[in-house]
């Protein structure tokens, strides 16, 4: 099989993989160009902007100078007349200055960075021990349970969706923004819990009994060996699962969309960006500058942790 | 005597680590499947208020076009889509199986789609196939002339369907490709050398010795794609929210226009059983408990 390929055989090879990583990337990098480039460049077919514009991340990133308000004249007599409140002035004046062209990137950023966050650290801490008692402890139910998980995994989201919302609405906790980012974070442990155990399960079964065993026998418990043997040696696989985790709840947008519609000032980064691609306010290099920034954290996340998770893709889960 | 009590605390302990995960899954998976079951007997209002209509629900299901009509775009999407991956995740596998310079950036680079967030990756699509801006108009109309009228493929749902399945194939080839790559690399050598001294060619030997090889990790591969696709909701809905596949019905029937939650639960149950079906063989022929 290794034998020397002919210079012919190398070129359909090389051509061929150069073909696919371009189809592969492609997308990224016109999101990348379209971000860079001016508006009148935009029908410029080349991936390279003829000028650099970087207005759409400075604006994004709040470091544009705020616009001069442009007032009507109509509306500047209004606002000199004397007998006019000033509060009533200000919101006259908010009409012409905030106009819903402010996109709060930064707040939308945060909500979804701490969702994401909270949802990863405890599905990982959740589905460590859960995992760990059904591949090592021997309890009643156990079978069930673990391959209960696997049949959880597959029932899509869309299949609840109307029975979570009802759910949510009956208890009283649609009403309030709290109740809702509530059951919002719940929903999103359930979609990552049954993934994190899978992973971490097949992944604790690897790791030698003895070890626990010697433990046990200078006098750990086995709650003591889980925590001192167990979990450091399987730190990178819980990296890997917590990034996949917060992976998860960085893209979902499903729920997001059903939960937050009117708590505007908590909606995620998903949300919100299609909210803004729908909006007077779509404008292509704003609209792929935030893609760009929504998809940079998941990068960094993913070559951080690119080494485990494909082993841990095909060995444990496989979500797709 | 004394194992005994080991036995119990042992289990004790167990029960009480599986207890919070569990919980919780019970709580808002299993539970909400059942509650499911029970709206879809109802005509559910957003606010909660509920009237029984008996059967309704799946008699008004079954004499609306448009529940057909989904079933059929559905049908198309999971074809094109588990067909695509499969091939492709294939054929990506093959050749990053070969050893060439850079193969482990190619392999790393080749993962993004799979790993990129659907939100941030859709609108470079749609820019792509953007009728004014786009490169795809570009080269079919400017440089190679093959119409003569720039398209909105996105913008007409049955071309978009095409467009849906093609981002759908690039976004979820790579986990196809991982999988049958580790299974690739667990092919013994030498299977190929013996084929090789059988006379075979490059392709005899993909034909003999690696297909026959992968046969099972393919039939996992088919069946997990047709599950997930089944449920895809957002690669679809926001690429192009006109292209109505199943899940997409139902969103529509659940929470736009005229809502009727519970007209969704009933696809929902339906689309349940079909999925329990699917799961059921994937456990008996492929996991094989």
């Amino acid at each position: 099989m290794m034998n020397k390929r002919t210079p012919i055989q190398s070129v359909i090879l090389y051509t061929l993989v150069l073909a696919l990583v371009i189809f592969c990337v492609f997308p990224f990098l016109q999101i990348l160009s379209t971000s860079l480039k001016h508006p009148i460049d935009w029908g410029n077919p080349s991936l390279i902007p003829r000028v650099l514009h970087l207005d759409a991340y400075k604006e994004l990133l709040g470091l544009m100078p705020a616009k001069e308000v442009d007032v009507p004249a109509s509306i500047q007599r209004l606002l000199d007349n004397p007998a006019l409140s000033a509060e009533k002035k200000q919101a006259l004046l908010d009409k012409f200055t905030s106009g819903g062209d402010v996109f709060p990137f930064g707040r939308y950023m945060f909500n979804t960075f701490t969702i994401s966050l909270i949802t990863g650290i405890c599905s990982t801490f959740l589905a460590s021990l859960a995992a760990y008692a059904i591949a090592r402890l021997r309890f009643p139910a156990q079978s069930l349970m673990a391959n209960g998980v696997l049949f959880v995994y597959m029932v899509g989201g869309v299949l609840l969706m109307v029975p979570l919302y009802q759910m949510s609405v009956n208890v009283g906790l649609a009403s309030s923004a709290s109740g809702t980012i509530l059951s919002l974070f719940l929903i999103y442990l359930i979609q990552t819990l049954p993934v994190a155990m899978y992973m971490l399960g097949n992944y604790f079964r690897t790791i030698p009994f003895s070890l626990e065993e010697a433990a046990m026998m200078d006098g750990c418990s086995r709650v003591e060996a889980f925590w001192r043997i167990i979990l450091p040696l399987s730190k990178p696989m819980l990296f890997t699962v917590f990034i996949y985790c917060f992976v998860i709840a960085w893209n979902e947008y499903l729920f997001a969309s059903v939960f937050l519609k009117q708590y505007q000032d908590f909606q995620t980064l998903p949300l919100a960006l299609q909210t803004l691609f729908t909006s007077k306010n779509a404008i292509w290099d704003r609209i792929m500058a935030a893609s760009m920034l929504t998809l940079l954290p998941v990068i960094i996340c993913f070559m951080l942790a690119n080494k485990h998770l494909s082993g841990g893709l095909t060995d444990g889960g496989v979500k797709g | 005597m004394a194992s005994s009590i080991l036995i119990k605390n042992e289990a004790r302990l167990g029960l009480k680590m599986v207890a919070p995960a569990i919980g919780i899954i019970g709580l808002l998976v299993i539970y909400p499947i059942l509650f499911n079951i029970y709206l879809s007997f109802f005509d559910v209002q957003l606010n909660g208020t509920k009237t029984f209509v008996g059967l309704d629900n799946y008699s008004d299901l079954l004499g609306n076009p448009r529940y057909y009509h989904s079933i059929g775009v559905s049908v198309i999407y999971l074809l094109g889509t588990v067909i695509g991956t499969t091939v492709l995740g294939l054929a990506a596998a093959v050749l990053m199986n070969q050893e060439f310079h850079f193969r482990n950036i190619a392999r790393g680079l080749i993962l993004l789609p799979y790993f990129a967030p659907v939100i941030s990756v859709v609108f470079g699509w749609q820019f792509i196939f953007d009728p004014v801006n786009g490169i795809y108009n570009h080269v079919v109309v400017d440089v190679l002339h093959l119409t003569d009228t720039r398209e909105n493929l996105i913008g007409n749902p049955d071309s978009a369907l095409f467009v849906v399945i093609l981002f759908d194939i690039w976004k979820h080839f790579p986990i196809a490709y991982l999988l049958l790559l580790a299974k690739l690399q667990s092919v013994p050598k030498d299977l190929y050398e013996a084929a090789a001294i059988d006379g075979q060619n490059a392709w005899g030997r993909f034909w003999h010795v690696t297909l026959p090889e992968l046969k099972f990790v393919i039939a996992t591969v088919v069946l997990l794609r047709i599950i997930w696709n089944l449920n895809r909701f957002e690669d679809v809905y926001l690429l192009a929210p006109n292209v109505e596949t199943l899940p997409i019905f139902t969103y529509y029937q659940a929470f736009a226009g005229i809502v009727d939650q519970g007209g969704a639960a009933a696809i929902s149950v339906i689309q349940l059983l079909v999925l329990v079906g699917l799961i059921w063989l994937y456990v008996r022929k492929v996991l094989k408990w």
